[in-house]
């Protein structure tokens, strides 16, 4: 139950003098936003038009205590589908601001920087899809600084670091790599290395790429010959951690991730793909079948398309060997 | 005290890691002092019968240089390994194959054609080629090309590393202070001459930190400012990614890093994680804008693993590769 007397008006006020935040009254409280919205997926708590509609009310301390408005990506999956056409990431980009005037602060998980290792190059503050990252004096170094408020733990800013100096909590790389060897499917000869009498593939998938379970399930019937490994974002990947399955016995590595322009992180997606086509191009120029390393995209309609996308992959390669055996 | 015996090796080199022990110039003096040189083929009078005659572990510290590109340099690091109680790969060829490591990607047999039969201003009408073992007259042997060229610790324990093409002379005095006051290294257990952190630290460019660019421009397309980040102007730098050590030589002198002081400690793939760097600072926010910032990439090998391909793991993957025809006939039959 509500009580009136917990609204406050002047937090509306404060809400709509924010940029983006001017929308907030407009919302019609349809719900085609948490219909839409991909974070739901994960955790069925986070709705955004309760949020707004909370806010709306005037439930200040409700709204700012909770972990929901800490939790959309501004990803805009929402914004083409409203009727009423708010920009909801720019609302909840409004409500955070009030939040951390008021001394709130995101529950995380956030990046953390090794001050000790990094050597301020700046790559993770150019590659921070939310401008999370700045550099700051430490002693006579500069050295990176995350700001937890910003950071939606994407986890691009740690396989984007030449030095290695990032951790995050989440999709570490121990974790991935201890995913990618689990029960030694890898660091055993492949296919193509006469080991395996099958060819075997990896395949990273952005978790908010594939839409349901039953999706992956497909996946997981392909049996052992697929090892999937879920990322938070295609982005996520290690150019480092391709080569290494590449090398240890995957016969090939596929790169799941969103469609251009639906990636729940900004920029993710095209940084996932500029890393497979760079790793593509050094495949090419050191002779190495470029068969064995490809970017899928997955669009928001797609269903029921990624186990046919690994099982051609399977055939291509098993084509490489069949070719090689004609030569 | 007795003086610490020294011996210097070049391998496949080009010179230029002696000339960064010479250029230690008054060092040198203070380095006789302390040290007794008993084998040095660059700069002094001595011969490969010289080292065979010495006891294993007669030479307290050698500071070999050079890829392992022949069959001799295979067998003069191996002698050496045994003569040694400290063997120091010194330099970009000996610690990762450096720019010889990039006649792997298309092997011996076509480096030699390349570049005694292709390449332009050569005259060579017999089609002579050199780089298969063979004895000439007056007893003369010239030793055949390895196929792959390697680095040192992957043809014999090595006790420590001095990065660089070639080292900074100043930290090839600090590395040799290392090592004769520290006492000598075991097996791979130290980088000496280095800096901690990578390169940018020690850049003075001025980096905005949010400037990302469409496309990369090679160095000579342009003229770089010279006061802001090279990847914040679209030349690739591949300092976010090198171990810091060479006091910004390049830099200073307006040409971006091309990574040869190595990958940052910890760091297994150099080419990887310059790769990582450049991405980072693509502009395109679509898929055709992404393959133009691609397409910008020439060369992408020479680009990323100039120094390190050798010891890289694209390297490695492309030697599977090499080794695959028999392994695979076995199961040709495509499975459906
Ligand atoms: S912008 Fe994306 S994450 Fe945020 S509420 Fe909308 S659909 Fe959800
Ligand atoms: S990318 Fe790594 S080394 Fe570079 S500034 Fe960021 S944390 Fe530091
Ligand atoms: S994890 Fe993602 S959002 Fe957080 S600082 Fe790194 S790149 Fe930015
Ligand atoms: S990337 Fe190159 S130019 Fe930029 S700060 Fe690092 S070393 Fe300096």
């Amino acid at each position: 139950m509500i009580r009136l007397s917990q609204a406050d008006h002047t937090f509306i006020e404060q809400i709509m003098a924010e940029p983006g935040g001017e929308n907030l009254l407009t919302c019609w409280s349809c719900g085609t936003c948490a219909a839409t919205c991909l974070v739901r997926r994960f955790d069925s708590s986070f709705n955004p038009r309760l949020t707004l509609h909370q806010a709306g009310l005037g439930l200040r301390g409700l709204v700012l205590s909770s972990s929901e408005i800490w939790q959309c990506s501004a990803c805009d999956a929402c914004y083409p589908r409203c009727p009423r056409q708010i920009h909801i990431s720019e609302v909840m980009g409004a409500i955070r601001s009030v939040a951390i005037r008021e001394g709130f602060h995101s529950p995380g998980p956030s990046a953390l920087v090794d001050e000790q290792v990094c050597s301020g190059c700046a790559v993770c503050t150019r590659v921070c899809p939310y401008e999370a990252i700045d550099r700051v004096a430490l002693g006579e170094h500069m050295v990176a600084h995350v700001n937890a408020d910003k950071c939606m733990h994407c986890g691009i800013c740690m396989a984007s670091c030449p030095s290695g100096a990032i951790t995050l909590d989440t999709f570490s790389d121990t974790e991935l790599v201890s995913r990618m060897f689990a029960d030694g499917w890898l660091g055993q000869p492949g296919y193509l290395d006469g080991g395996s009498t099958i060819p075997r593939i990896l395949v990273f998938v952005c978790q908010w790429s594939v839409r349901t379970d039953a999706e992956l399930q497909r996946v997981y019937n392909l049996g052992s010959q697929v090892r999937v490994v879920n990322l938070p974002c295609s982005g996520r990947v290690d150019p480092a951690m391709i080569l290494t399955a590449l090398n240890d016995g995957a016969d090939g590595v596929l790169l799941a991730g969103c469609q251009e322009g639906e990636c729940h992180y900004k920029r993710g997606t095209l940084l996932g793909r500029s890393k497979v086509g760079l790793l593509r191009a050094l495949l090419a120029q050191a002779g190495i079948a470029q068969e064995r390393l490809a970017f899928v995209e997955l669009g928001a309609f797609d269903r029921y398309v990624l186990s046919g996308l690994v099982q051609k992959m399977l055939h291509s390669i098993e084509s490489l060997v069949a070719a090689a055996v004609l030569e | 005290m007795d003086k610490v015996k020294l011996a210097v090796y070049w391998a496949g080199a080009c010179g230029g890691c002696d000339i960064a022990i010479v250029e230690l110039g008054e060092h040198l003096l203070e380095l006789a002092q302390v040290a007794d040189i008993v084998f040095w083929p660059c700069a002094m009078d001595f011969k490969l019968a010289d080292v065979e005659a010495m006891s294993d572990g007669y030479i307290d510290i050698t500071l070999f240089n050079g890829s392992i590109r022949t069959d001799e340099d295979l067998h003069v690091a191996k002698l050496l390994r045994s003569r040694s109680r400290a063997l120091i790969a010194f330099g970009s060829c000996a610690t990762e194959g450096c720019v010889p490591g990039l006649s792997n990607v298309r092997g011996s047999d076509y480096a030699l054609e390349r570049a005694y039969l292709e390449a332009p201003g050569t005259e060579n009408t017999q089609g002579m080629l050199p780089g298969r073992a063979s004895n000439l007259p007056d007893s003369l042997h010239l030793p055949g090309l390895r196929p792959q060229v390697r680095a040192l610790q992957d043809v014999v324990t090595v006790d420590a590393f001095v990065r660089g093409c070639p080292p900074n002379y100043e930290q090839v005095w600090k590395a040799i202070n290392q090592l004769l006051t520290e006492g000598l290294p075991r097996s791979g257990e130290r980088l000496l001459g280095v800096d901690p952190r990578s390169l940018c630290d020690q850049c003075p460019r001025v980096r905005i930190g949010k400037i990302r660019v469409p496309r990369f421009k090679r160095i000579h397309e342009a003229i770089p400012d010279s006061e802001q980040c090279f990847l914040e102007q679209g030349f690739i730098c591949a300092g976010p990614a090198t171990h810091a050590g060479c006091s910004a030589a390049c830099i200073k002198a307006n040409m971006p890093c091309r990574g040869c002081y190595g990958p940052p400690e910890g760091v297994r793939d150099q080419g990887s994680a310059i790769l990582d760097a450049v991405v980072a600072g693509f502009a395109g926010q679509n898929d055709a804008a992404i393959q133009e910032a691609l397409a910008s990439i020439v060369d992408p090998i020479g680009t990323f693993y100039r120094y390190s391909y050798a010891v890289s793991l694209l390297n490695q993957l492309a030697e599977h590769r090499n080794a695959q025809p028999e392994a695979v006939a076995v199961h040709a039959e495509p499975k459906r």
